[in-house]
């Protein structure tokens, strides 16, 4: 009885028919015979075009539960707390009860800080209307203003902490605790990726660092690490590890890549071409091909000039987070399901001292490279396909801080959609008189979760994860597709 | 609905057999129905004799009766047992997650005796490197890790105590019970005694967020965690699923879960901003109120409820007692301590034998080992669970005579590949290996395959204990982190020191360990993903890590002195692999060391800047020396290396 690899196994020709465990009618597809081999072939091993499937590829592409209006999510990811009563929601009232205290008929209000009595201040910006459409947008955000008619304003959106993290967290997996499964998870495993060169989720954190719950934010949580986000950054080093050492030159890593690849097909052939070892020859083809296609995708040099100077690329302050926009764009072009980007380091738009200050600062990185983004998906007819989502963890409080500034609030805040399905040019929902709290058709986390689906072709109640005990979901028991604002 | 109508017709049953549970609580639960009891889990654990086979000669000991009855009239046998190199990996890494040394497999190859392979356990569980890796396993189900989480993610500077904790107490053979009981009530039960309270560490190993607004939202948010883990690593019970509502499957009401939370209630949380204690304290006697928490919220305590225990698992009829006057603690986790390591629960024994069976046959006997429950899934040898689980207690509840049960079965020693006859009937007629109609084939965790690539290279630091070292981290990474978050260690032996010893940061898992699949330690995880991904060969290619840790074996290969490259690629295989090359393989090797070193000459490069052999006590021609770092670094890259058969 053979107990180590045989020499026959090397070169001996391969079954012509179905793989065995196919044949054994096994779950699970293995890879085919042919395609094992193409991966026998050095040349396809290292080409950039070779593609293998399996049914057992967690990433494999899935059919979703309905015929979909987008293919794909931009997240822009405010960090800290943009202030939607000076940005997207004008408050009449906040103007008229300028430094009085929050009227007793507002009830008693939590808050992260002692603010629930001082005094309400106004609109730090004027608000003008925008478009055709005329929805109104602070002068604060002249770019995206002018896409106005693009945008659909939901001004009801509302959660459940008060905190940073907690809200960071909620937002991204529809829970304030840590290490629940990341919306962009959750896509990934409801859809599986559209490409074979890169992952199908990836996120671009603010170069600053310092988000407010870190990486768990797009973490798999107990779904498989295969539906993690991957980490990305402009720059020679797009991925971890995505390049040998200086010391290992190109071809050499090609000569050893070659030899792991026949030494791990002749294991793999000697073990009935079980799955799990066979997606692992698998990685490193993905693996190679990641090697030239990441640093490909951020290699910007091939975009006009015009594409450049719309993301304000070259400027300042707008050259970093327009980089990183354009990035988004190109890794849909390539195939990635979901790109997250933050705005924001450790502070970020968490204005408790100065909102105009803060948000001057902000706004004036992000506003055109936003506005630049959609323009050119639109220009390309991406937009049609692709939704846009600009919101952060929660919104600020009518109630000044330290004269100027604002605490946060979660109660009601804005969140902007733009692209496939979604109406464009309108708002949706009313936050109370001074913009508190959620009033009119209030959207909480679980509603937008469940509509960001809904676009996707995906049904939050039936895309769910049994564990410890619990069919989970990304919208726990709750969520509704808000409807209103579907196209 | 439906308790109504099984108060009808068993009553009386019920009232007989839970009179605790059935008097005055009614609005409070749905009584328990006959049905609801018969699920599997929460029946008596049974005495069943090992059956009779019809393959006896096949029979080492009486787990492979249990086996070979379910496989024998399935037409299937146990599969003959895997040679001596395999079976050495095979136990090395199982026990210690380490490969065996050279010495080590000669001596097992030449040991003639008969008890070569029993003495060979023996060793290995006798090494302090067994508590090493068995505490991995623990840390993972006990969501352990030494950071708050959340923004601040503030290091927990005593937690590596409990770590110790149990890696000491797995390697001293704590019987389990004991071991249960201290991690519940250490302090109550060994009052002063500060080792035994450091156990205790299990209950808040779990987030914390210091700095949240209420401290009722603090002391609910942790309470319920501890609660819901409480139930998942000792009971297999999802009793977190009845924070809200009365669970939707099992037979838990949520005034279970807040009677069992009210266990608890007693702790002394520290004022906002402060982290918690790294054991749990009570300071008094005098618990709180404790209530259920209306749909989970904090902000809606309901009707009042006194501890107790959940009622499904508790037929003995266990209650908690006020405290004395004289106490100093409630007694009330004493009182669950004791309740949970009764030979009578239906549920402790039952689900640690399955962690072991898991951990060593590569799948479990219940394949959901959190979760006995209704939506579980069912055992796939329930009579050999209730044999393992018997036969622990019988053993005073030692985990490793159950180990040695365990690995000197035929069952354990299987081979795990062939082809023809009968282990093509073997895949066609059990494709899942349900049956254990041969054995698993297992992938080593992130930790395990760090752990191997410093053995082979010379460089791992078995220094034991202590706090946690904080090798570097890529740049990329680093950036990412608060300030004093990750302060490399100064000493660099310590960045060479076994997994379980590195800082176990919650909101960055250290990336090797990261991309294999390592739980997030935000719940508890019984049984880690094994995910494929495009990043783990990236990180095992390309690291840094990787290449230092090849450069460092091809050191150690040249400063056997000999030059040839035969010589070359037997002591990779023998070091890597725990066996020679077979011939194509050694052609293979000696090829590519031949093209790879011209490769490198060709490429005219400054030898300085090559991944020559590290720890060289000679002098050796770089670019030969560099082709087999390169050889080494695929090695590391192989199925064989991070699979076992």
């Amino acid at each position: 009885m053979p107990q180590y690899p045989t020499d026959a196994e090397f070169g001996r020709p391969l079954p012509a028919g179905p793989n065995r465990r196919q044949f054994l009618g096994s779950v699970g597809g293995g890879i085919g015979a042919v395609a094992l081999a193409k991966l026998l072939s050095e040349e396809n091993l290292l080409s950039a075009n070779s593609s293998v499937s399996s049914q057992a590829d967690p990433l494999a592409r899935i059919a979703p539960h309905f015929r979909p209006k987008v293919k794909r999510v931009i997240y822009l990811f405010m960090h800290g707390g943009p202030s939607h009563v000076d940005l997207f929601d004008p408050k009449p009232d906040l103007i008229k009860y300028a430094g009085k205290p929050l009227p007793d008929s507002f009830g008693s209000v939590m808050t992260r800080r002692k603010v629930a009595h001082n005094p309400l201040l106004p609109p730090v910006m004027p608000f003008q209307r925008r478009g055709q459409s005329g929805i109104p947008m602070s002068d604060f955000l002249p770019h995206m203003a002018s896409v106005a008619d693009e945008l659909c304003v939901m001004r009801s959106c509302h959660g459940d902490s008060v905190n940073h993290p907690q809200s960071v967290y909620q937002m991204n997996t529809g829970s304030i605790l840590m290490g629940r499964p990341s919306l962009g998870s959750w896509v990934s495993y409801g859809l599986g990726s559209e490409n074979r060169d890169m992952p199908s989720f990836v996120v671009m954190p603010d170069p600053a660092g310092g988000l407010k719950g870190g990486p768990p934010a797009w973490g798999s949580g107990y779904l498989p690490a295969s539906y993690q986000g991957t980490t990305m950054r402009p720059g020679v080093n797009p991925i971890l590890n995505l390049k040998p050492s200086a010391r290992v030159s190109g071809s050499q890593q090609k000569s050893t890549l070659s030899l792991i690849q026949k030494l791990n097909t002749a294991h793999l052939k000697n073990r009935d071409y079980d799955d799990s070892l066979a997606a692992r020859v698998r990685s490193y083809e993905l693996a190679y091909r990641m090697q030239s296609a990441a640093p490909d995708l951020v290699d910007i040099s091939s975009e006009s000039k015009a594409t450049l100077s719309r993301y304000g690329i070259g400027e300042e302050p707008t050259d970093e987070f327009g980089t990183r926009c354009l990035l988004a764009r190109r890794m849909i072009e390539r195939g990635v399901r979901f790109v997250q980007l933050y705005s924001g380091g450790t502070l970020g738009w968490d204005a408790h001292k100065d909102v105009k200050e803060n948000h001057t600062r902000y706004c004036a990185k992000t506003d055109k490279p936003v506005a630049g983004l959609i323009r050119d998906l639109k220009g390309r007819g991406l937009l049609d396909d692709t939704l846009v989502i600009w919101g952060g963890e929660f919104g600020r409080m009518p109630m000044s801080e330290q004269g100027t500034g604002r605490d946060h609030n979660p109660w009601g805040y804005s969140v902007i959609f733009a692209g496939g399905g979604v109406k464009g040019g309108m708002t949706y929902g009313e936050t109370d008189a001074i913009g508190l709290r959620a009033e009119t058709d209030p959207i909480h986390v679980h509603d937008l979760h469940a509509t960001i689906l809904h676009l996707l072709g995906l049904d939050h109640e039936k895309l769910t994860y049994f564990h410890n005990g619990r069919e989970e979901r990304l919208t726990d028991v709750a969520g509704k597709v808000v409807r209103g604002i579907l196209s | 609905m439906r308790g109504l109508f099984w108060v009808a017709f068993f009553g009386f049953w019920l009232v007989a057999v839970f009179p605790a549970a059935s008097s005055g609580k009614k609005e409070l639960d749905p009584l328990l129905t006959k049905e609801d009891l018969n699920h599997w889990a929460y029946q008596p654990l049974m005495s069943y004799e090992p059956p009779t086979v019809e393959k006896g000669s096949l029979v080492r000991n009486e787990i492979d009766r249990f086996i070979l009855a379910k496989l024998e009239p399935k037409g299937l046998q146990l599969q003959p047992s895997a040679d001596r190199r395999i079976l050495i990996r095979r136990l090395s890494f199982d026990l210690r997650g380490l490969p065996p040394t050279q010495e080590e497999v000669r001596s097992f190859l030449n040991d003639q005796s008969d008890r070569a392979y029993p003495d060979l356990i023996d060793r290995f569980l006798a090494s302090s490197a067994y508590g090493e890796r068995w505490g991995q396993h623990w840390l993972d189900v006990a969501r352990f890790a030494e950071s708050d989480g959340f923004e601040h993610d503030f290091t927990r500077k005593e937690a590596w105590r409990y770590r110790d904790w149990v890696i000491r107490s797995l390697n001293e053979d704590m019987p389990y019970d004991e071991f249960v009981r201290l991690q519940i009530a250490g302090d109550e039960l060994y009052p002063g005694d500060k080792d035994k309270a450091i156990a205790t560490g299990f209950l808040v190993a779990g987030p914390d967020m210091p700095d949240i607004n209420l401290d009722e939202e603090r002391a609910h948010t942790v309470l319920n965690e501890m609660t819901s883990t409480t139930g998942l690593v000792f009971m297999g019970l999802t009793l977190g699923c009845a924070q809200c509502h009365d669970h939707k499957t099992d037979p838990v009401s949520q005034a279970d879960f807040y009677r069992l939370r009210a266990v608890f209630a007693n702790m002394d949380f520290p004022k906002k901003n402060k982290q918690l204690s790294h054991t749990f304290v009570e300071s008094d006697a005098n618990a709180p109120v404790s209530h259920l928490m209306e749909r989970g919220d904090f902000g809606r305590p309901g009707v009042e409820v006194s501890p107790a225990f959940v009622r499904v698992a508790n037929p003995m009829g266990h209650e908690i007692v006020p405290a004395p006057a004289d106490a100093i603690t409630t007694g009330r986790r004493k009182a669950l301590s004791i309740w949970l390591t009764d030979p009578e629960h239906p549920l402790t024994a039952r689900v640690i034998v399955n962690r072991l069976w898991q951990h060593h046959f590569g799948r479990p006997i219940v394949g959901t080992p959190n979760d006995f429950g209704v939506l579980g899934d069912r055992p796939s040898h329930p009579e050999l669970l209730d044999w393992l689980a018997m036969e622990l207690m019988a053993r005073d509840w030692s985990l490793k005579e159950m180990h040695r049960l365990m690995l000197q079965s035929a069952t354990y020693r299987q081979i795990s590949r062939s082809k023809g006859g009968s282990w093509d009937v073997a895949i066609g007629s059990d494709p899942e290996n349900r049956f254990f109609s041969r054995m698993n084939r297992k992938r080593l965790e992130g930790e395990a395959i760090r752990d191997t690539m410093l053995a082979v290279g010379g460089r791992l630091n078995r220094k034991e204990g202590g706090p946690s070292v904080h090798p570097p981290l890529p740049p990329e990474v680093a950036v990412t982190l608060l300030k004093k978050q990750w302060e490399v260690s100064e000493d660099e032996s310590d960045h060479y020191r076994r997994s379980i010893y590195l800082f176990s940061r919650r909101n960055l898992r250290f990336p090797l360990f990261d991309v294999f699949d390592r739980p997030d330690a935000n719940a508890s995880c019984g049984r880690r993903n094994v995910s494929t991904t495009a990043p783990q060969s990236l990180t095992l290619l390309n690291s840094e890590f990787s290449l230092q840790s090849a450069r460092h074996l091809a050191g150690q290969i040249l400063n056997t002195g000999t030059s040839d490259f035969n010589d070359w690629v037997n002591q990779c295989y023998e070091r890597v692999f725990s066996r020679p090359p077979i011939h194509t393989e050694r052609e293979l090797g000696i090829a590519f060391l031949k093209e790879q070193a011209a490769l490198l000459k060709s490429e005219d490069r400054d030898p300085s800047a090559l991944a020559t052999p590290l720890g060289l006590t000679m002098k050796k021609d770089v670019y030969v020396g560099s082709a087999l770092t390169d050889y080494c670094l695929a090695l590391f890259n192989l199925n064989e290396m991070i699979y076992l058969d």
